[in-house]
């Protein structure tokens, strides 16, 4: 999963990714007891449950069921026969007839774990706490549903501690810790300490007899993850239960968080084959189907999770989501018809905005592939799919399941995914163009490398194509990096990866971003470009970041962060030093403009722009300076001003079509046409661009360009609909296209029958010969 | 719209005389009441908002009958007593076109439109348009809590269509209490082109209200905020309803040509345009293509019409040029002066 920087405003909170990962479940749906129960009955029952003799198992739990049975068995047995609202009220009964007994209520809570009610399940693990203070099967339990409901993660570390370092404890219940610890050093590489984990937990499960499925599955996502062989991990959990899908579960959910979409695909497709009950499997599938655009595919395994287990509520929100990706998207192929067996593009967008979006898309999208196929010798093996959402909710719950995530886009090797210019509001700072710049970077780069490019680097080179070759040019550096970079937060090249997941503190994925482009910055210019490329393709082969720097760069790790660090100094040392000052500049130009004090935010800009020219967020003081300049009528200061915020790299869409007006006054057409450009990857849904665009266009005799414009003018549903529709109707007559000129200046008498304008070209057409097309 | 509604909207000052003489008897009214401002900027933009309507008014109707009260002179007894007479004053035929521009209260009970001593209240409001003789008439509240007004003079939803009047205000009720923005796009609407939706150089009541509902939404939304401001508009009649001639020199020489022999090529103009909005209300009648077929051929009459006007002007070109950068807007403010200008 790829988190996008941009803006502030728009940046995810590091917390966000890491509960995020904790909610995605791939286990089996109820978890083994591992010796949290011992009744003689159930245990039977279970031994044959994780035999994989599914139907001799079901059989057992239904002679549980009868009334000789105690309740809380009952209630296990009607759980493990899938009856969860049965077994939710017999819970209920027992805990009324024993209300002293802690482990019903662990028990009770773990079934409200399954359905995804962790603050219930927290609630019944604190009762249970609060019979028995120091009992570990509830610590254990209120440690998973505070990492599952988004708790505290010291308390959830506390906990855990407390059952792992607790040598009283059952064996079983320091197990499932020791487990929950692998998933833990699993999602963060960190595969010395997983191993050693494993190994532990091997010992304590073959000391006490217990179950090692779990343990199999997981040397295999490690060894999967390692790039060493897997298999014979899978056949020994096979082989203890041949139907134990999460054999195969398991490590399809680590090859998804490592970005390894197809073989996830493949090895949750066989979890589902071995146990067509793992709704999580399905839930899990159908996603990576739709990351691999096999829509009808991912379509049915999602249904297929949500028939099975209702209370998902990621199953639940992609449900929603489909809806939507059904009913309201339409897929445009480029080109079309496609040259070869597939098209090289395909842009999925909301039918309300298609018009609006989709010359734009494949622009800027075959601009990208032009550029980044040159620039990393690679060249798209299948088509490359856009998807953009116009609502931000849609697009969060499309690409991670669960809303209330902030990313403005994410990509799956060839599939990207993205806010549309709509999903946030105007006046954020949303720059669409960037964000389909840098994630179109990752298709590459991630393709590219087999997927093994390390998180940082393919973050790094995103950000650095950004600012080197995106629709913005220049450095976009928020301000709260440099206060980082002035605390030395920065990290060894060595240890980025671990800004991206495993943030020590808020802010700190954004810091990595900046770090990881300012990384590329400095190897272009150091080392030359062609070094970047060299790396990912040593990580294509396999080669770790240790050896690949000296391979590629003769240096070592630690010579190259003592580099980086000077190249920092050089380039901002002396900013670090008047950020103050800046920032007071800053606030003293806005704060005069508010006061109506044009001269002193004049005085106030003008200083600001001189300490820190590269600002041109929408506060830049470019910003404050050019307004200031127009209130006092020095137009040509204004004009200035806001031309060298734009050469800065500012995208403020106002201010752009204001010099774009200046451009045009100045007879500076030329000059005019790339700012109004520039304005396209930022606000296209500004209908004064298109109209300034067209006009433009019609004056330099570019009437199909001219038609592109106003029909998107169109398309945005202008008030004034007889001017529009008279613009087109003037850029078919200048294509020659007659009938469709009389079309749309039928529409525009329509609207406006007196319009003067319009029945001056009725007449011309009509003396020309053009008819009516309808 | 029916022709004899589209009469009644051309029936007044320039136009008149010439057009229509059926109806030349009927009169336009006008009255601007400038309400306190409080504050500087306030005030300012009060009073640029009243001169753009008085600019706008005097290409309706004649000076004499555009009526303007600001500062100590906007007061209720004034004011009353000025709508008292107009009441006696006007036939049935008439109209009157009355705008609040200013700032309101609203009390939980009582809407207050704010001027100087006692303030006019949402029931003095009422009765003055209830007292208007005959119908068509439009009352326009610029202030924060207009909205109550709204609701006390013509009820909530569908009641209003009862009214005989056509009644804007710049609130959705009593609860939005900022200083709005919609009278100062409203005001800008009768003085642009851009407002003038169906290029027939009148700008309506819809029109402006539509203008001016849409530059407030782009305000709110280009800057990322929240609307503080729901502009509603109640009773029937809007679009029929002119507020705003933008080509009064255009007309000016049309009556100068009335003693020229051109007023009959004027008059079958003038019929054709008529002949096509009856066309246009029996659209729903017809099939497309007879309905686009017909409405071609009403249309190319009338271009071919207005082509012979102009050639025996001798080629004074009445067509509005080409778009430029915005040509017939009001100059921008001065340094420094509050409006509707947005920053970049």
């Amino acid at each position: 999963m790829i988190f996008k920087p941009l803006f502030a405003k728009q940046r995810l909170v590091a917390a966000s990714a890491a509960s995020l990962l904790l909610t995605v479940n791939t286990l089996h749906a109820r978890e083994q007891l591992y010796g949290a129960l011992t009744d003689t009955a159930l245990v039977a029952c279970e031994q044959q449950q994780w035999a994989g003799k599914v139907p001799a198992a079901e059989a057992c739990y239904r002679t549980l069921i009868g009334s000789n049975t105690a309740t809380g068995m009952r209630a296990e047995a009607l759980w493990a026969l899938g009856d969860l609202q049965g077994a939710n009220t017999t819970f209920q009964q027992a805990v009324n007839a024993e209300p002293m007994n802690a482990m019903l209520r662990v028990r009770w809570g773990e079934l409200f774990m399954q359905t995804y009610q962790y603050g219930e399940a927290s609630n019944l693990f604190n009762e249970a706490l609060g019979i028995d203070a120091e009992n570990p099967w509830a610590k254990f339990g209120l440690a998973t549903a505070l990492a599952n409901g988004g708790g505290d993660p010291e308390e959830v570390n506390s906990l855990l501690a407390g059952v792992l370092e607790d040598d009283k404890a059952p064996a079983g219940v320091r197990y499932r810790g020791m487990l929950m610890a692998i998933h833990s050093a699993l999602r963060k590489d960190l595969f010395e300490e997983s191993a050693e984990a494993i190994a532990e937990a091997r010992q304590l499960a073959t000391l006490n007899k217990l179950s090692q499925l779990e343990i199999y599955a997981l040397e295999a996502a490690q060894a999967f993850m390692t790039l060493q062989p897997y298999q014979s991990f899978v056949d020994k959990a096979l082989a203890e239960n041949p139907v134990y899908g999460d054999a195969w579960a398991i490590p399809g959910y680590y090859a998804m968080i490592t970005r390894r979409y197809k073989e996830s695909g493949e090895f949750y497709e066989k979890a589902v084959q071995l146990e067509p009950k793992h709704w999580a499997a399905h839930l899990e599938l159908g996603q990576n189907y739709l990351r691999l655009n096999q829509v009808t595919k991912g379509v049915d395994h999602i249904r297929t999770s949500f028939n099975g287990d209702k209370f998902n509520p990621a199953t639940i929100n992609l449900m929603r989501m489909l809806d939507v990706f059904t009913n309201d998207m339409e897929v445009f192929n480029f080109p079309d018809p496609p040259q070869g067996p597939f098209p090289e593009l395909i842009v999925r967008l909301n039918k309300s905005q298609s018009k609006v979006l989709k010359d734009y898309v494949q622009e800027l999208t075959e601009a990208s592939m032009k550029n980044y196929e040159e620039r990393y010798r690679f060249k798209a093996k299948e088509p490359v799919v856009i998807e953009v959402y116009p609502n931000h909710e849609d697009f969060v719950v499309r690409t991670t399941g669960m809303p209330g995530v902030g990313l403005l886009g994410v990509t799956f090797g060839y599939l990207l995914a993205m806010d549309s210019p709509t999903a946030h509001p105007r006046g954020e700072s949303y720059h669409w163009g960037t964000t389909l710049w840098h994630e179109m970077a990752h298709v590459y780069t991630v393709e590219a490398s087999n997927h093994l490019v390390p998180r940082w680097y393919t973050e790094g080179i995103a950000v650095y194509e950004e600012w080197r070759t995106g629709p913005i040019p220049g450095r976009k550096i928020p301000l709260d990096v440099f206060g980082a970079i002035k605390e030395g937060k920065f990290l060894s090249i060595g240890k980025l990866d671990d800004g991206f997941m495993r943030p020590t503190y808020e802010g700190q994925v954004i810091v990595s971003y900046m770090q990881g482009g300012l990384v590329m910055d400095f190897i272009a210019e150091k080392f030359g470009f062609s070094k970047i490329v060299d790396m990912l393709y040593l990580f294509r082969d396999g080669v770790k970041l240790a050896d690949a720097v000296p391979r590629t760069l003769n240096i070592s790790v630690e010579k190259f962060d003592d580099q980086f660090k000077a190249f920092i100094e050089r380039d901002y040392g002396k900013l670090l030093e008047n950020l103050p000052k800046w920032q007071e500049q800053q606030r003293v130009a806005f704060e005069s403009l508010q006061n109506e004090d044009w001269q002193g935010a004049v005085t106030a800009g003008k200083q600001a722009v001189a300490l820190f020219p590269d600002y041109v967020e929408a506060d830049s003081p470019y910003i404050a300076l050019a307004r200031a300049y127009s209130r006092l009528g020095d137009h040509d200061n204004e004009f200035k001003t806001l031309e060298t915020f734009w050469q800065q790299g500012g995208y403020a869409p106002r201010a752009l079509l204001a010099l774009a007006d200046e451009y045009t006054a100045r007879n500076n057409s030329e000059q005019a046409f790339e700012v109004l450009k520039d304005v396209l990857w930022s606000d296209p849904f500004a209908q004064d661009l298109h109209n300034k665009l067209g006009d433009l266009f019609m004056t330099h005799n570019q009437a199909d360009k001219a038609l592109r414009e106003y029909q998107v003018l169109l398309a945005l549903d202008p008030q004034d609909k007889a001017d529009a529709n008279l613009k087109i109707a003037k850029a078919y007559q200048a294509l020659n296209n007659k009938a469709k000129a009389m079309e749309y200046l039928l529409i525009t008498l329509d609207i406006a029958p007196q319009f003067r304008e319009a029945q001056a070209l009725l007449l011309e057409l009509s003396r020309s010969g053009a008819t009516t097309t309808n | 719209m029916n022709r004899f509604q589209r009469l009644i909207c051309l029936s007044s000052g320039l136009t008149a005389t010439l057009l229509l003489p059926t109806v030349a008897h009927a009169a336009l009214y006008i009255s601007i009441v400038q309400g306190l401002g409080g504050m500087p900027q306030y005030e300012q933009e009060f009073t640029s908002s009243r001169e753009k309507i008085e600019a706008a008014s005097v290409t309706m109707t004649d000076k004499d009958k555009v009526f303007t009260f600001s500062g100590e002179q906007a007061n209720r007894d004034a004011l009353l007593k000025h709508f008292a007479e107009l009441s006696k004053k006007m036939k049935a035929d008439d109209r009157a076109a009355v705008y609040l521009v200013g700032h309101g209260s609203f009390d939980g009970e009582t809407y207050k439109f704010n001027i100087s001593g006692p303030d006019l209240t949402s029931a003095d409001l009422k009765k003055v348009m209830d007292d208007l003789p005959g119908k068509n008439h439009f009352l326009l509240n610029t202030s924060s809590t207009s909205g109550a007004m709204l609701e006390a003079m013509v009820g909530k939803g569908e009641q209003a269509k009862s009214t005989k009047y056509v009644v804007i205000s710049a609130t959705r009720n009593g609860n939005e209490r900022n200083a709005t923005h919609f009278g100062g796009f409203f005001a800008e609407a009768l003085t642009t082109k851009a407002a003038d939706l169906n290029k027939n150089n009148s700008v309506s009541v819809q029109e402006a209200y539509d203008f001016a509902s849409q530059r407030v939404e782009s305000f709110f939304k280009d800057d990322g905020k929240l609307s503080t401001e729901h502009s509603q508009l109640r009773g029937d009649g809007a679009a029929q309803l002119n507020l705003s001639r933008l080509n009064a020199l255009e007309i000016k020489t049309e009556l100068a040509d009335a003693d020229t022999g051109l007023s009959e090529l004027l008059k079958k103009r003038q019929e054709l345009d008529a002949q096509i909005e009856d066309l246009q209300l029996k659209r729903s009648e017809m099939n497309t293509t007879d309905y686009l077929a017909k409405l071609q051929t009403l249309v190319l009459q009338s271009a071919e019409l207005s082509e012979q006007i102009e050639a025996a002007r001798g080629g004074a070109a009445a067509t509005p040029a080409a778009p430029t950068r915005n040509p017939n807007s009001t100059p921008p403010p001065s340094p420094g002066a509050p409006g509707s200008r947005r920053d970049f």
